[in-house]
């Protein structure tokens, strides 16, 4: 499911998930927020591990802090203390140009919310994804054409987001996750917001990715999907992880 | 991202607002075309006072006046015919003609009126300065019979320019000879002077007062009798001569020219064996102590103007200070223009800043488009930093968009600008041409301008920009994410 035809996307190698080295491991992370008065417990000392090719899932009820670790992960926010390595690099030592660089051209995301930009045409939103990692025009959308035919959307380039079913627009937005061939792949609730049969279908989607070699963290409140597809899940409670199975593909 | 595809991204934004792109759009047009028509109007003065000076030669000639006071105790040099030699002499001098004018009464078919002549050499006839004739040609001898006549000598003659061509123009000039004034003093007057004497006192002539007394009533006296056989005892000197060509009065620009050019050699028997302007040039001649000279030989002549003819390619402030070194004031148009430059462009500046200031109002519709497109796409731009745009990035893409529409603004400003320059033109040239005043164009849009106002135009647009697109690159991507 790879897009090995894209020249310009990050060179991937793949590996199985059993006995890889720690690849995206937290020390301590934390994230508070001033609210007010309050100060908020988001995350609140995590320490965590994951392995290259591993799917992870995260669950836990709301405000449970999936999102804000996803974030922290995902490079899109900086922890008020503890850190994130990746690959044996420290995320808090990057510069935001950096953290930039790491998001366009390692990081793929999938939100509950699909988050397309609404005035773009499915193509041009999975293109939007190779603009910050060098790739030409051509190449583009030579990439993003190529990723969305073989999720089964060659016949809806050209809608816009508003055209599209849920399942259609979260494998847009699958598309435009994968389009950069990146090395890991975050998720937050991606089947929140579609029906049982779109829900299966994506999470199979990414069941697939997986089993191509691609990382994967996801976040859900589906305790069945994640044991069903997942190598291990992690349940967080009150910004900390609480407990730790091995998902029966793990098993 | 690149350029390319910041352009792409930017104008796909602004066709997206069609209704508020328009109308910010509108708001840069409005300013740029204003810009664009006020400074055209100032290049427009401009371009046309350097080509009438063009035209005329002006930017190579020089009018040389002799000075007032030299700066030593010596009297300052004349402006004579040798001084003509001596300007003629000035490395880069093409030609020296100096100003002769004097009083006529001209005789056109029946009307009779009077005017004023000037002599001049056939060389100087065809220097640019009036070689633009509305007909004929300049006569091509200095002792040519035919005359050049300005548009106004017609008017007052009644004859139509078109058929003024190889009209006769009988030319009388008084001529006052200081000979007749000098006879005046003693004519008639030997009874007078014997009656004089009689009434002088010989033994008060001891004291020093009286003596005084009555050498300045015998010096008044004669003065008296000088001026009055000037005045009284003038004789006349007729030719009749052809009209050669016309000369429209409007375009010999700020020199003074007379409204008939006579030939330097036919003009001769005019001035010769006297004063002929009447009683200005007589008392000018007395004041210059030229009186008595200007009936003796032609060397002895004084001009009040003299105007030289150089080669372009040398330095006007070369020429000039030659003159000035031989002795006499210099009068350069290339430096009158240099003056001008600098009046056109403090009155370019004022407008310029009229125009700057709307401008600067119509950019704070950027400002208030930008703010909202911002708040609009917040979320848009927390999914480009979540793939990866970094600040640089954003803040590019809204620089970006400000800057098409300033670009739009302005190619649009200037097409409207220009086109308020042409009616405002034409509606100036008919009421010019309905005036009887030769239509100028009163606008140009030299390249300069059009530089500028894209220049400035988009320039303030991109800096209006600048603070929305700082904005939208602070925005936190979380933030943005979770907002619904």
């Amino acid at each position: 499911m790879s897009n090995p035809g894209c020249k310009k996307a990050m060179p991937l190698s793949y590996h199985l998930p059993m006995n890889s080295e720690q690849y995206l491991q937290t020390i301590d992370l934390c994230r508070y927020y001033r609210r007010g008065p309050q100060t908020v417990h988001a995350l609140d000392g995590v320490t965590m591990d994951v392995r290259r090719g591993e799917f992870m899932c995260v669950v836990g009820s709301s405000g449970s802090g999936k999102t804000t670790l996803l974030n922290l992960l995902a490079g899109l926010d900086t922890p008020t203390s503890g850190t994130v390595h990746f690959d044996g690099t420290a995320l808090t030592a990057l510069s935001r140009r950096q953290l930039s660089a790491y998001r366009a051209r390692k990081v793929g995301m999938i939100f509950q919310s699909f988050n397309l930009i609404p005035h773009y045409t499915a193509l041009q939103n999975v293109e939007t994804a190779l603009y910050f990692n060098g790739a030409s025009p051509r190449e583009r959308r030579e990439c993003s054409r190529a990723i969305l035919e073989k999720l089964g959307l060659a016949d809806r380039l050209t809608h816009r987001p508003a055209d599209l079913s849920g399942g259609e627009q979260q494998r847009v937005a699958v598309a435009r996750a994968i389009v950069k061939n990146p090395e890991i792949l975050f998720a937050d609730e991606p089947t929140g917001n579609l029906d049982l049969e779109n829900a299966q279908q994506i999470t199979a989607l990414l069941s697939a990715l997986n089993r191509e070699g691609l990382t994967i963290i996801m976040v859900t409140h589906n305790l069945d999907l994640a044991q069903q597809f997942s190598h291990r899940t992690i349940r967080m409670q009150y910004g900390r992880v609480i407990a730790g199975s091995p998902g029966r593909v793990g098993s | 991202m690149t350029f390319r595809d910041l352009i792409v991204v930017s104008t796909g934004n602004l066709r997206r607002m069609k209704l508020r792109t328009f109308l910010t759009t509108a708001g840069i047009v409005i300013a740029i075309a204003a810009f664009v028509s006020m400074l055209s109007f100032g290049a427009g003065n401009q371009q046309y006072v350097e080509g009438e000076f063009n035209k005329l030669g002006l930017f190579s000639t020089i009018q040389v006046y002799s000075q007032k006071e030299s700066k030593d105790s010596l009297p300052p040099p004349k402006l004579d015919v040798p001084a003509l030699d001596r300007l003629a002499a000035i490395p880069g001098v093409n030609l020296v003609y100096p100003y002769d004018a004097f009083a006529v009464e001209a005789r056109v078919g029946d009307s009779v009126f009077s005017s004023r002549a000037q002599s001049l050499p056939s060389a100087a006839v065809r220097t640019k300065l009036f070689s633009h004739l509305a007909a004929g040609s300049a006569f091509d001898s200095n002792s040519a019979r035919t005359v050049i006549v300005s548009d106004e000598f017609l008017k007052k003659a009644g004859v139509p320019p078109d058929s003024a061509l190889g009209r006769s123009v009988v030319v009388s000039v008084k001529v006052s000879t200081i000979d007749s004034a000098l006879g005046h003093i003693l004519v008639d007057r030997g009874e007078s002077i014997v009656q004089r004497l009689k009434r002088v006192r010989l033994d008060s002539l001891l004291q020093r007062r009286y003596r005084t007394r009555i050498v300045r009533q015998e010096a008044s006296e004669i003065a008296r009798r000088f001026v009055n056989g000037f005045l009284n005892a003038q004789g006349t000197v007729r030719d009749s001569l052809t009209i050669g060509g016309v000369r429209v009065r409007s375009t010999t620009g700020p020199m003074r020219i007379e409204p008939l050019i006579v030939p330097l050699a036919t003009a001769m028997k005019f001035s010769s064996g006297g004063i002929s302007g009447g009683p200005a040039e007589l008392f000018a001649a007395m004041n210059n102590g030229t009186l008595f000279a200007s009936s003796g030989e032609a060397s002895a002549k004084t001009f009040s103007q003299v105007t030289i003819d150089f080669d372009p390619k040398v330095p006007y402030k070369a020429i000039r200070d030659s003159v000035e070194a031989l002795g006499y004031r210099a009068f350069s148009f290339a430096a009158q223009f240099e003056e001008l430059q600098r009046v056109f462009f403090y009155f370019d500046l004022a407008l310029g800043v009229v125009g700057l200031i709307a401008l600067i109002t119509a950019s704070l519709g950027i400002v208030n488009t930008m703010v909202m497109s911002i708040t609009e796409r917040r979320k848009e731009i927390g999914i480009l930093k979540s793939l990866g745009a970094d600040e640089p990035d954003i803040r590019r893409l809204f620089l970006v968009e400000s800057g098409v529409i300033g670009l739009l603004g302005t190619c649009l400003g200037i097409a409207f600008g220009w086109l308020i320059t042409r009616i405002v033109s034409a509606i100036a040239q008919a009421y010019m041409r309905n005036q009887g005043i030769p239509a100028m164009e009163l606008f140009a849009l030299p390249v300069w301008l059009l530089l500028l106002a894209v220049g400035i135009g988009v320039g303030v647009s991109v800096l209006a920009g600048w603070y929305p697109a700082a904005r939208a690159a602070r925005v936190d991507p979380v933030e943005a994410l979770r907002g619904e």
